[in-house]
């Protein structure tokens, strides 16, 4: 029965998304989207709720569901539900519901077209969350990337088109090459077992030689750090955050590059835990290089949406900073911290999209003193902004501190260039709440306070903050059993010796 | 030839006949009624596409000419179908021009009937016979629109580059006959193999073969004719030039390869350069592309580069995954063009990609199929393109040629550009900012009930085969693997 829900889950919302591209009436569309975002985030809650934590270990998912699906290809439909894909399905869900609320003013062109592509997506970022198929996850991690795609060009602002193609080529050109390599592994697999199957687990074993491995999990780092995205890949992100409507930015940062880092620890490192260990060096180089580099150009922005987007890259290199070094704390805490990036820099995108709304403009020098027209808004941004920067107390310090105290116990030297990384971030942040919030009021116009509606979409998100903050341990409960299964499974895949992870 | 093995060619009679009396009765139907011939077409190939559906019992040798079973009827099949989509597609067309009488549906049947004989023929004789029904067929209808020099230049370049090729491949058929002294396609092809590979006739007699399949599939390097005939030709004769000729062409190219696999490893290195090639150049060359039909054009290069990397794996891993492809890239581009024939006007067809911008909220059902179609030619799901690419990339890799996959994996990435270029005009281009805006003031026609009934056809094929398509793999496999041609 339970299993059953999480296909309902997942193709409830491309349904509804569908059935109501024709829609001509708007106010309809916008109530049938919120209801359909608020029931998937319901059920994706009564999982969280329901389902005791004795339940989580690895091997054994909290929810399966396998059916034989194309079987000249041996491709199951097969979705797992664990610790890791719950707190992620429930923050997408959350922040799909918000988007739909985000938008609700905001968008005023096209509106049943809209929200059925923002509807489709959420299946794509759900089956992508959900599948233990390699072929079920592919077709899932490309069906999330269309609507964004549409999102992008079609309700964006300024070099919208430009935007939303690069976001395209970039993400395309990653994911088809992680696709031969989901080939190569798979004809492997099958010639040394005669079994052809796609099933994770089963691929999981599969001993790959050296070099070949090499090739494979390049391709699937490369696929995948365009996601998150990693330093030198990371050039699409910025263009599309700043041109993306407030909805898209919030599902693409929220949402969208967590995809990359889940699909890192899911799939890339248990699947070529030798291959990834030759690849350290890579991983942590650039790791650090984004951390430093997105601090210094964001600094320099003028754009608040180009700077919060700017900070993405620089969380996330910390994030997958955590899961390179691969053990129990590291993981943890990147997976906390994935879940935290999404609160705050989702809340901080929403925030951006309100100021955007009241003074046309998202030129940092145009805002200053807001503190005195809109406490309510400027409080709740101060907050945001505190918690991005990881002051303690709020969400983003247990997820931070937690890796850092994995890096640390790996590679001290890494955890102080790491921690160096994260002081950088106070300096762009503080400027940017000192600009705005405080300083000489430089708006003249009239500059609203939060209405109801936009209360009642920061309320949660901000309650969040606090209570990861003041007890992290409601996600780290959730996740900790799987992520002693993903190290372990790792670690006794590598041989003792080279070539295992640290 | 008892009565059940004439019983047998039936769809291939019904095609053949039915093209036949369509022509003849036709001059006897008043010219009020004349329009209705087209519908009364398309009925005759469906009735055939269903004949070999449902055809039963299966016939493997009628006369040693052609064979009435799995892999033929599902070409027939499928053959039929084109027909009866392109003439549906064509009723709105044919009636803003001054084309289609009742000669149009029936040189469609007659294209449809040589692409059937061509997918069945188990002789040499027979695959020439259905090689050049079809192409007469084509030349006609590729210049029936005499009011545009456009079409002329196009049946013209089709008629020249068409006969060059169909002498070599005739003399590659009588150089393979003087080398085995069979008329059959799987004794002769086996005869040609001497210790392990082809010998100096095989070779000489396949490279003439290849000159004549690479035209009528239009891989590089007889690529040439493609652009110029894809734009001057009437939309939708190129809807039947671009899928069912290119398919039935390949079939019967694919019959050949799979006679015998002992001489193929003579002919890979010929085929794997021109497979990297052909998906190279179709993908480049469609990147500069302003007018749609010539993208179209590039890309169906591009897309026959991509069926020939499974046919070059195909006796390692079976034709399945190649004749998948052809199915796949009829809807596509039977789609496609189905679209281009309904967006174009009294005058000319749909040209300039500008012409389509802000088309998406205007006219929604056409816009949504043209997407569809590109969207799946790009290979991204969940549309039957990525099913069918996926199989070639996987066919290719577990036949050892990882690097053509590679290849292919690089152009596809330069593919999604220009696919969703188009995309981008009919969604993200609004109407206002066009810099000619009474040239987009113009009303495109509207659609009619046939044409709509073969898009959403079409439309419904690509996502449930992308979605489902564990059924007509299977299908297929049944009539390719394992010795079945």
């Amino acid at each position: 029965m339970l299993n059953a829900s999480l296909t309902f889950l997942l193709f409830m919302p491309l349904a509804a998304g569908v059935s109501m591209l024709f829609e001509k009436d708007d106010r309809v569309v916008r109530w049938i989207s919120l209801l359909i975002t608020s029931a998937a985030l319901g059920i994706s809650l009564m999982f969280f709720f329901a389902l005791s934590p004795s339940y989580f270990s690895f091997g054994r998912w909290l929810l399966h569901v396998d059916i034989p699906w194309i079987d000249s290809f041996g491709a199951h439909y097969s979705l797992g539900l664990d610790g890791i894909s719950l707190v992620l399905v429930v923050l997408s869900t959350l922040l799909f519901m918000l988007s739909v609320l985000a938008s609700w003013h905001a968008v005023r062109e096209r509106v049943a077209f809209f929200h059925a592509m923002l509807l489709v997506m959420e299946t794509g970022v759900l089956g992508v969350f959900l599948a233990t198929d390699l072929f079920l996850f592919y077709l899932f991690w490309e069906l999330m990337l269309i609507p964004m795609f549409f999102l992008i060009g079609v309700w964006g602002h300024g070099r919208r088109v430009y935007s939303a193609v690069k976001f395209l080529i970039y993400t395309i050109s990653g994911s088809l090459l992680m696709l031969l390599a989901i080939i190569g592994l798979y004809v492997i697999h099958g010639r040394q077992t005669g079994q052809y199957t796609f099933a994770l687990d089963a691929l999981t074993g599969t001993q790959v030689s050296p070099t070949v491995g090499l090739w494979l999990f390049a391709a699937f780092l490369i696929g995948f750090a365009v996601k998150v995205p990693l330093f030198p890949l990371h050039s699409w992100l910025p263009d599309a955050h700043t041109d993306a409507p407030t909805a898209g930015s919030v599902i693409l940062a929220g949402i969208l590059l967590k995809t990359g880092t889940y699909g890192l620890l899911r799939f890339g490192f248990p699947l070529f835990p030798q291959a990834a260990a030759v690849f350290l060096p890579v991983i942590f180089s650039v790791c650090l290089i984004g951390l430093f580099y997105a601090s210094w150009i964001a600094y320099a922005q003028q754009d608040i949406k180009r700077l919060v987007a700017y900070s993405s890259i620089s969380h996330l290199a910390l994030v997958v900073l955590g899961i390179a070094v691969w053990n129990d704390a590291a993981l943890a805490g990147s997976v906390l911290q994935m879940v935290n990036h999404g609160i705050t820099t989702g809340a901080l995108f929403i925030m951006v999209g309100m100021m955007d709304e009241r003074a046309h403009t998202r030129d940092i020098n145009a805002f200053g003193g807001i503190w005195s027209k809109a406490p309510a808004l400027s409080a709740f941004l101060l907050l945001f902004i505190l918690s991005s920067l990881g002051l303690p107390g709020l969400n983003n310090f247990a997820g931070e501190f937690l890796i850092l105290v994995g890096v640390f116990r790996a590679h001290p030297y890494l955890a102080a260039a790491a921690f160096a990384g994260i002081v950088t971030t106070l300096i762009y942040l503080l400027r940017l709440a000192q600009k705005v919030l405080f300083g000489p009021a430089s708006h003249d116009g009239e500059f609203r306070d939060l209405s109801f509606r936009e209360t009642a979409i920061l309320l949660p998100l901000a309650a969040l903050v606090l209570i990861i903050g003041l007890y992290p341990n409601i996600i780290l409960r959730k996740i900790e059993g799987p992520v002693r299964g993903l190290t372990t499974i790792v670690v006794k895949a590598a041989p003792s010796g080279g070539g295992r992870l640290p | 030839m008892n009565g059940q093995s004439l019983f047998a060619l039936l769809p291939l009679s019904i095609l053949g006949i039915g093209s036949v009396v369509l022509l003849l009765g036709g001059a006897f139907v008043p010219s009020a009624g004349r329009k209705s011939l087209t519908l009364i077409g398309a009925v005759i190939a469906l009735l055939s596409a269903f004949a070999a559906a449902t055809y039963s019992p299966e016939v493997t040798d009628v006369a040693g000419f052609v064979s009435v079973a799995g892999f033929g009827r599902l070409i027939t099949a499928l053959a039929g179908i084109v027909a009866f989509l392109s003439l549906f597609l064509s009723t709105g067309y044919t009636g803003r021009r001054p084309l289609g009488m009742e000669e149009y549906p029936s040189l469609a049947l007659f294209a449809a009937f040589g692409m059937a004989l061509l997918g069945s023929a188990i002789s040499l004789l027979g695959v020439f016979l259905g090689l050049e029904s079809m192409t007469l067929a084509l030349y006609i209808l590729l210049a029936s629109n005499r009011s545009d020099p456009l079409s002329g230049e196009a049946g013209l370049k089709y008629l020249i580059l068409g006969a060059a090729s169909t002498a070599f491949f005739a003399f590659g058929l009588s150089l393979i006959y003087f080398a085995t002294g069979t008329l059959s396609v799987q004794e002769s092809m086996r005869g040609l193999v001497s210790s392990g590979g082809l010998g100096p006739l095989g070779m000489a007699g396949w490279a003439m073969l290849l000159v004549g399949f690479g035209f009528k599939v239009s891989v590089f390097p007889f690529h040439l004719w493609a652009p110029d005939v894809y734009e001057g030709g009437p939309a939708p004769v190129v809807a039947i030039l671009s899928t069912g000729s290119k398919t039935a062409a390949f079939a019967a190219f694919l019959r050949f390869a799979l006679a015998s696999t002992d001489g193929w490893g003579s002919l890979v290195p010929v085929l794997w350069a021109m497979a990297a090639l052909t998906m190279a150049y179709g993908n480049i060359a469609a990147l500069t592309q302003d007018n749609v039909k010539r993208l179209l054009a590039n890309s169906s290069i591009a897309q026959m580069g991509y069926v020939l990397v499974a046919l070059i794996a195909a006796p390692v891993s079976g034709g399945t995954y190649a004749v998948f492809y052809l199915i796949a890239y009829t809807a596509m581009d039977l789609g496609a063009f189905g679209v281009v024939a309904a967006f174009s006007g009294k005058d000319r067809d749909l040209g300039d990609i500008e012409s389509l911008r802000g088309l998406g909220f205007v006219h929604p059902f056409r816009s949504l199929v043209l997407a569809a179609c590109f969207i799946s030619l790009a290979g991204l799901p969940p549309t039957v393109g990525f099913i069918g690419k996926f199989g070639i990339f996987y066919s290719a890799v577990k036949a050892g040629y990882v690097y053509l996959a590679v290849i292919g994996i690089m152009t596809a990435i330069i593919s999604v550009y220009y696919y969703l270029r188009v995309v981008v005009y009919l969604y993200m281009r609004p109407i206002e900012e066009s810099p000619s805006p009474a040239a987009q003031a113009h009303v495109m026609p509207r659609l009619d009930m046939a044409g709509a009934f073969a898009l959403a056809v079409v439309l419904a094929a690509i996502v449930t085969l992308g979605v489902l398509p564990g059924w007509a793999l299977n299908l297929v496999a049944s009539v390719t693997g394992n010795g079945a041609l």
